[in-house]
């Protein structure tokens, strides 16, 4: 049986959680995300040459300016026209989002994110109203939620250096990544918590030893777990071509603070609410 | 909790066996509805081999609905200018739009296209248009662009300096301003001549609302102009000599008889209510979609892979079982995906149903309202999709995948309880029991919250979004499910004597009898 002390080193966890969420923190205000064509608004056109490539790959993607029909067909006529396209081309993607468009994704996303964690207190409210001593039950949701926006934090700061070093951009499936994490990090932390809501009742240690304990029994099914997601999301981050490739990086980052969070973060914090309220 | 009659004893190994087989129907269903084309292959070599002895029946091989980015295709957007139109009539004329841009793209023959009426945030209304397997949406969008808008304008209180006559743009912006009537309220064009100078004309009927505004206007406008203006040009600016009450109008522009013909024919397969511009495209080629089809698929083997390794390796036994459940939960999730014709839709639903009451009754593991209100839902939504096709696209195929990983959380969450059990000294049977009791409430709590989430991304509107929700859902519904009664039914084969002599199998050191 394990007996890991996490509880005992909670200090170092948050500090650690912390100085990441920090950093991500400054480096979403320095650089910002790379926002991509979904959100801007712009066109993207990828076509296909049918002789060799000086690039090497055999597709070349343009991204300018939104623009109308007539431009777009005027820019194929005129590339069709160029030297390296002799052996003939095909127009594989074009994509043209207006402005609009963009913004209103941009607004939708944020209320979509809100609603779903509103919808998680509630939940965690509920499932949870049996356990009231000595945390009651919509701490627990709190707690639940500063989990999940450590996820999302962390996830969107680790997108904005990408973003930086390497252009990484942001689209409509980064935002469903994020919801995705959402789902699983929730998931997650509910369980571990699952955990100490059950073992509560019948302990006789301290509240502190009674949640490590209960880490310790959710220990291996959160690794367990965990690893399992890692691994199909490997498989299509190798196979799955490079169109996923974004959204399946920003799915594995997001799961791995997930389940980081739900044993070094929600648990700590549980202790130190108890601790807290005791001294009061 | 141990009240457990005697009674039933006896009859434990019918109840296995009747689990078992309805394990066995739903898994069979699953294949048939997932893959029905591999089927087939098998029951042709069949014959083959036992030279036309064993003959199965053929079944229905069903296609999988695939999403733009998948078959090629093009999406375009277009934004409606709602204006001039008040707010209780706007949801009423863009259903208009989305009528007349339907005709207009059927009446080419070139696809079915789908078209979706949307509303955005700050409450201007889109237009999305899908057209799958087009590779020239050109066409396409010059066809619906010139879709003919057609308004009726009275003056503006400043009567305009209009010099001039009719076909002539007119610059409406002070001078004119609109009606309540538009090509909404139009019946049908006809191609006329007129009597004194045999000119071609074009006359409008309108429908019985149109005729009461038509009759609204002129009354007011006696001996002021009033503009037909077809797509922002001003075609003809008549002054009304009295009131018009036949519901019947006529537009004498100078046209030739070839432009009248083709107004004629532009009005009746409907005017747009309302003026709508494209404000996104996006095209992508078949190719490039096959290529999307392929590289998923490869990764989903490889995941699978991957997945079943490490279970089978970390659990051994127990791990084996959930690999068996984890092959059925995929066959499941990818029959459902497909529109299952009715009586697959009803043997899948029903082996699903009957095994979900059978072990849950036995677990004496259902319990609250929260249960019953999220089973009462995810049957529901089951039932709902399992007649009717998911759109697949290459997010919803990632959703799939991922959701390969997290279906063996539940798996995971009761053999750990289950070695738990038998570490604190219980035995085999017993451990067996408790380790899915006691696992399923973090089972519920945890995948509804993931439910919610998907109701949410369900309703979020854009269709990549939609798609990967709806996935995602099905995948973490049935998982729920397969994971508690498949592999509890399968772990009871096996609870007997064998294991309870050879611990290695349960990844455990000794088990007490």
């Amino acid at each position: 049986m394990i007996n890991y002390q996490i509880i005992k080193y909670r200090k170092l966890w948050l500090i650690i959680s912390g100085a990441m969420v920090i950093l991500s923190i400054v480096a979403l205000l320095t650089w910002g995300l790379r926002a991509g064509l979904d959100f801007t608004g712009g066109s993207l056109l990828e076509v296909k040459m049918a002789g060799g490539q000086p690039t090497g790959s055999d597709s070349i993607i343009l991204r300018f300016q939104e623009t109308s029909q007539e431009k777009h067909l005027a820019v194929v006529d005129a590339l069709k026209k160029m030297e390296i396209a002799k052996g003939g081309m095909t127009e594989i993607r074009f994509e043209s989002i207006g402005t609009s468009v963009g913004a209103d994704l941009r607004s939708k996303s944020f209320s979509v994110m809100s609603l779903v964690l509103l919808i998680i207190i509630l939940y965690i409210s509920l499932a949870f109203n049996k356990v009231s001593k000595p945390v009651v039950s919509w701490k627990y949701g709190l707690i639940a939620v500063l989990a999940l926006f450590h996820d999302i934090i962390i996830t969107a700061g680790i997108f904005a250096i990408l973003g930086h070093y390497f252009a990484v951009e942001v689209n409509t499936p980064f935002v469903v990544a994020l919801l995705t994490v959402l789902g699983y990090s929730v998931h997650d932390t509910i369980i571990v918590f699952d955990r100490t809501r059950e073992n509560l009742p019948k302990s006789h240690d301290s509240f502190a030893e009674t949640v490590n304990h209960s880490l310790n029994q959710t220990f291996i099914r959160s690794i367990n777990t965990t690893l399992t997601v890692l691994l199909s999301l490997l498989a299509v981050l190798v196979f799955g071509g490079t169109s996923v490739r974004d959204f399946v990086l920003a799915l594995m980052v997001g799961v791995f603070c997930g389940a980081y969070s739900s044993l070094f973060v929600a648990s700590p914090l549980l202790v130190y609410i108890e601790q807290w309220q005791r001294r009061k | 909790m141990k009240n457990q009659s005697k009674g039933l004893f006896s009859s434990k190994k019918a109840h296995l066996r009747f689990t078992l087989l309805l394990i066995v129907i739903f898994a069979i269903v699953s294949f048939l509805g997932s893959a029905g084309n591999y089927y087939n292959q098998l029951s042709d070599s069949l014959a083959k081999a036992t030279h036309n002895v064993v003959i199965l029946p053929h079944t229905k091989e069903i296609p999988f609905v695939l999403g733009l980015d998948l078959q090629g295709g093009t999406q375009l957007t277009y934004e409606a200018n709602v204006k001039n139109i008040p707010e209780a009539d706007r949801s009423s004329s863009l259903e208009g739009v989305r009528d007349v841009i339907e005709r207009r793209v059927n009446s080419t023959g070139v696809a079915e296209p789908v078209i979706q009426v949307n509303r955005s945030m700050n409450g201007d209304y889109r237009v999305i248009v899908e057209l799958a397997g087009i590779k020239d949406a050109n066409e396409a969008i010059k066809m619906i662009g010139e879709t003919p808008l057609l308004e009726f304008k009275e003056t503006a209180s400043v009567t305009p300096t209009v010099t001039g006559t009719s076909t002539a743009a007119i610059n409406l912006q002070q001078a004119w301003k609109n009606t309540e009537l538009t090509g909404k309220n139009l019946k049908s064009a006809t191609l006329k001549f007129n009597p004194n100078d045999g000119t071609p004309e074009v006359a409008l009927k309108f429908d019985e609302q149109g005729s009461t505004m038509f009759a609204n206007i002129t009354e007011r406008n006696v001996n002021k102009q009033v503009a037909i203006v077809l797509d922002g040009y001003t075609i003809s600016a008549p002054t009304v000599n009295e009131k018009i009450s036949g519901g019947e109008a006529v537009i004498s522009g100078k046209f030739t008889v070839a432009e009248a013909k083709l107004l004629v024919q532009r009005l009746n397969t409907g005017a747009l209510p309302v003026p709508i511009t494209l404000v996104a495209q996006q095209t992508v080629e078949a190719s490039l979609g096959q290529q999307s089809i392929d590289n998923s698929m490869k990764a989903g083997i490889v995941g699978f892979l991957l997945v079943a390794l490490f279970m089978i390796l970390y659990y051994r036994l127990p791990g084996l079982i959930s690999v068996i459940c984890l092959g059925i939960y995929a066959l499941a999730v990818l029959a459902i995906y497909k529109a299952m014709p009715w009586w697959m839709t009803v043997v899948f639903l029903s082996s699903l149903f009957a095994l979900f009451i059978y072990v849950f009754k036995e677990l004496k593991i259902f319990d609250g309202i929260l249960s019953v209100g999220l089973f009462l839902i995810v049957f529901i939504f089951l039932g709902y999709y399992a007649h009717t096709a998911v759109t697949l696209t290459l997010a919803g195929i990632t959703g799939f995948i991922l959701s390969i990983g997290m279906a063996v959380d539940a798996n995971i969450l009761i053999f750990e309880r289950m070695k738990e059990e038998l570490r604190a000294g219980k035995p085999l049977d017993i451990a067996v029991d408790e380790g899915f009791k006691r696992a399923w409430p973090s089972i519920r709590d945890g995948n509804t919250t993931t439910i919610l989430v998907c109701f949410v991304l369900m309703s979020f509107g854009t269709g990549l979004v939609k798609g990967f929700g709806a996935t995602l859902f099905l995948g973490v519904a049935i998982s729920m499910l397969s994971s508690i009664v498949i592999t509890s039914s399968l772990m009871k084969v096996f609870v007997g004597k064998f294991l309870a002599r050879h611990p290695w199998w349960l990844g455990v050191k000794k088990i007490n009898n």
